[in-house]
């Protein structure tokens, strides 16, 4: 028992970050935009956070820092993708290795470390306890005392699919992927609408990152998304990017990323164990290709 | 032709302004910075053999990315390529030992070998899954990552060293040096002159290009697409492969952890760059070399961390593209209307 609430816990924590940035690559997906600079807003999330975490003393100082470094690099997204029309996957690739120069830069500078800055001033984001439900036995174990950030999450999921599908604001979204130029024909930009889609995939992302850095552990390391966001993007492929399923798929990966920590229990390398996540993208991509073609075949 | 130097020259200098702002910003000064980065990487004998040296692992992962991006294969697996490369090349230098003149072309084949085998992976999954070789290569990366870690803290461990690393390479495997010169600077010229032959001159490259360009026309005109894809993502993996063999043979003579360092992903960035010319790669690998090489003696005399290369890199790769794509639309746009004032009178 002890076992699977450990191992139900750590696909909770595990999907979170894939979750809140799958989401963010959710809106970009709808309004048409070929997002790939999760990784690197993921990163520069993660990074600010420890910053405002750090200096302020408070998480949520923290978090706002995060989701700001975040939304910056969306906005040089947009300024070059958008506005400047440059190509949307180059703009990516560039935005995802500034982000790891940048915060490799700025964790030298700013911190005075390389690899690694960890220090007991870092205030993490705290968990919720629910009182009455925490001393329910299992359901209890695993409602209570999770971190604020799966909450939101949680919260950030729902509030995604009814945005993108019961607004106005969705359907204007959905338009601008779908057709744009009928969308900018009825009175609407579409690249505002995609410019929109990236803000929200920056605010998404940078929560997403705070957890990374304040959550999930505590302390910033180089690279440290660790191609999260990419394996987002896959989970977004896999699922047309509704925002329910891409909940379903991260709580997959997180499922993976628990089983590898179980695994080490086994005396299983940790290298080993650390492949399980991307693995199972891959494998999870194979059933999404088998089933694409039985479609096309039918 | 004048228009694509043209671009660049503004690209760069658009860049180059922009970091100078950064610098201002954070209280450096600029020109003292930008005269020793590239005091340190050009200007003499020394600075411009380490240039060259250096550009090496960037080239050849750059030569990767250029052909299958222009092929229209997304092949993003140059890094595990890289790694997988450079254990095929480390563990052929453990246990064999050959007279020099056979065992370096013997450990660079190997070298091709691993990041061939790393990208047949992602083609086979691909070819017969109709699994999307972009999400595979990625995935492919951090798998790679993982599995050549475990390699040099495991099986292939020097028992006599603290830190996860393999024992040296037997000698005649290391690449011989003249002065200051590697010779891992010949694979990498001969490396641009093979692709820049088979990409430009062969019938093969010609089908690949085509197929970049239009997927359709190139099957209409009789191209076996499929085992074009295949040869390109082997192709391209044996380069990226090759240049992991080459850093085990030419620098490290061993396979020691961050290996790989970032240099596939800037070798991604420089084909980007490059549009994905074959000789543009190598001239924009040569520079984005210089600013590395350059960076390091740089934070010995102005203080300023050499980490700046890498966000200067990201700056010049953005502004490069992004004013080469608008000054094309522009250059459209103008000849569009005087196209339209000349159909007028």
């Amino acid at each position: 028992m002890k076992i699977l609430i450990g191992l139900i816990n750590g696909m909770i924590s595990g999907a979170t970050p894939i979750l809140l940035a799958a989401l963010g690559g959710a809106y970009t997906f709808y309004a048409g935009v070929f997002n790939i600079a999760m990784e690197g807003m993921l990163l520069t999330g993660a990074f600010f956070a420890v910053l405002g975490s750090y200096y302020t003393g408070s998480w949520l100082v923290g978090i706002l820092l995060a989701v700001l470094g975040a939304l910056l690099l969306a906005l040089i997204f947009i300024l070059f993708a958008v506005i400047l029309k440059t190509d949307e996957f180059v703009t990516g690739i560039a935005l995802n290795l500034f982000a790891v120069g940048a915060t490799t830069y700025m964790l030298r500078k700013i911190f005075s470390v390389k690899g690694v800055f960890s220090n007991a001033g870092i205030q993490p984001i705290p968990s919720v306890r629910i009182p009455l439900i925490e001393n329910i036995p299992v359901v209890g174990e695993i409602l209570s005392g999770q971190n604020l950030m799966v909450w939101v999450a949680v919260v950030a999921t729902f509030l995604s699919y009814f945005l993108i599908f019961h607004t106005r604001f969705g359907l204007r979204l959905r338009a601008a992927g779908y057709n744009p130029a009928r969308l900018d024909s009825s009175g609407v930009p579409s690249s505002r609408m995609r410019a929109l889609s990236l803000l929200a995939s920056g605010v998404l992302c940078g929560l997403g990152g705070a957890f990374l850095s304040l959550g999930y552990v505590n302390l910033f390391a180089e690279n440290m998304s660790a191609g999260r966001g990419w394996i987002s993007l896959a989970a977004i492929i896999l699922v047309n990017g509704n925002p329910l399923g891409v909940a379903l798929i991260s709580l997959l990966f997180g499922f993976s990323d628990g089983l590898g920590l179980l695994l080490q229990g086994y005396r299983v390398s940790a290298q080993f164990t650390a492949m399980v996540p991307y693995v199972a993208t891959l494998i999870a991509l194979y059933f999404y290709a088998a089933r694409k073609r039985q479609m096309k075949s039918a | 032709m004048k228009q694509k130097v043209l671009n660049a020259l503004i690209g760069i200098l658009v860049a180059l302004l922009l970091g100078a702002v950064l610098l201002v910003l954070q209280g450096y000064n600029p020109l003292e910075t930008y005269q020793a980065l590239f005091q340190f990487s050009l200007f003499g004998y020394y600075p411009f053999a380490t240039t060259l040296r250096n550009a090496v692992p960037l080239v050849l992962p750059g030569l990767s990315a250029a052909i299958a991006f222009a092929s229209g294969v997304v092949n993003l697996g140059q890094p595990g390529q890289l790694v997988m490369g450079a254990l095929f090349a480390t563990v052929g230098g453990l246990y064999l030992d050959l007279p020099p003149a056979l065992m370096i072309p013997v450990l660079a084949l190997l070298a091709m070998l691993g990041g061939m085998i790393w990208a047949g992976i992602a083609a086979l999954l691909r070819r017969f899954f109709d699994m999307s070789e972009f999400i595979v290569t990625l995935m492919l990366n951090m798998i790679a990552d993982y599995f050549t870690a475990w390699a040099i803290t495991e099986p292939f461990k020097d028992p006599s060293a603290f830190s996860p690393m393999t024992p040296q390479i037997a000698a005649s495997g290391w690449l011989p040096k003249w002065g200051e010169f590697n010779s891992m600077i010949l694979f990498m010229f001969a490396a641009v002159l093979v692709s820049w032959f088979v990409f430009s001159r062969w019938k093969a490259g010609y089908e690949w290009r085509i197929t970049g360009q239009n997927a359709l026309f190139a099957r209409l005109g009789g191209c076996d697409i499929n085992r074009n894809f295949v040869s390109v993502m082997l192709m391209t993996g044996a380069l990226a492969g090759l240049a992991g063999g080459l850093v085990v043979m030419g620098s490290t003579h061993r396979f020691i952890r961050g290996l790989g360092a970032n240099y596939a992903w800037d070798g991604v960035m420089i084909a980007i760059v490059a549009n994905n010319g074959i000789l543009a790669t190598f001239l924009y690998g040569l520079f984005f070399s210089a600013i590395q090489t350059g960076a390091l003696g740089m934070e010995l005399i102005t203080s300023v961390p050499n980490e700046i290369s890498q966000v200067l890199q990201a700056v010049l790769v953005l502004v490069i593209v992004a004013s080469r794509e608008y000054l094309n639309t522009l250059v459209e746009q103008l000849s569009a209307r005087r196209r339209a004032r000349e159909a007028r009178t």
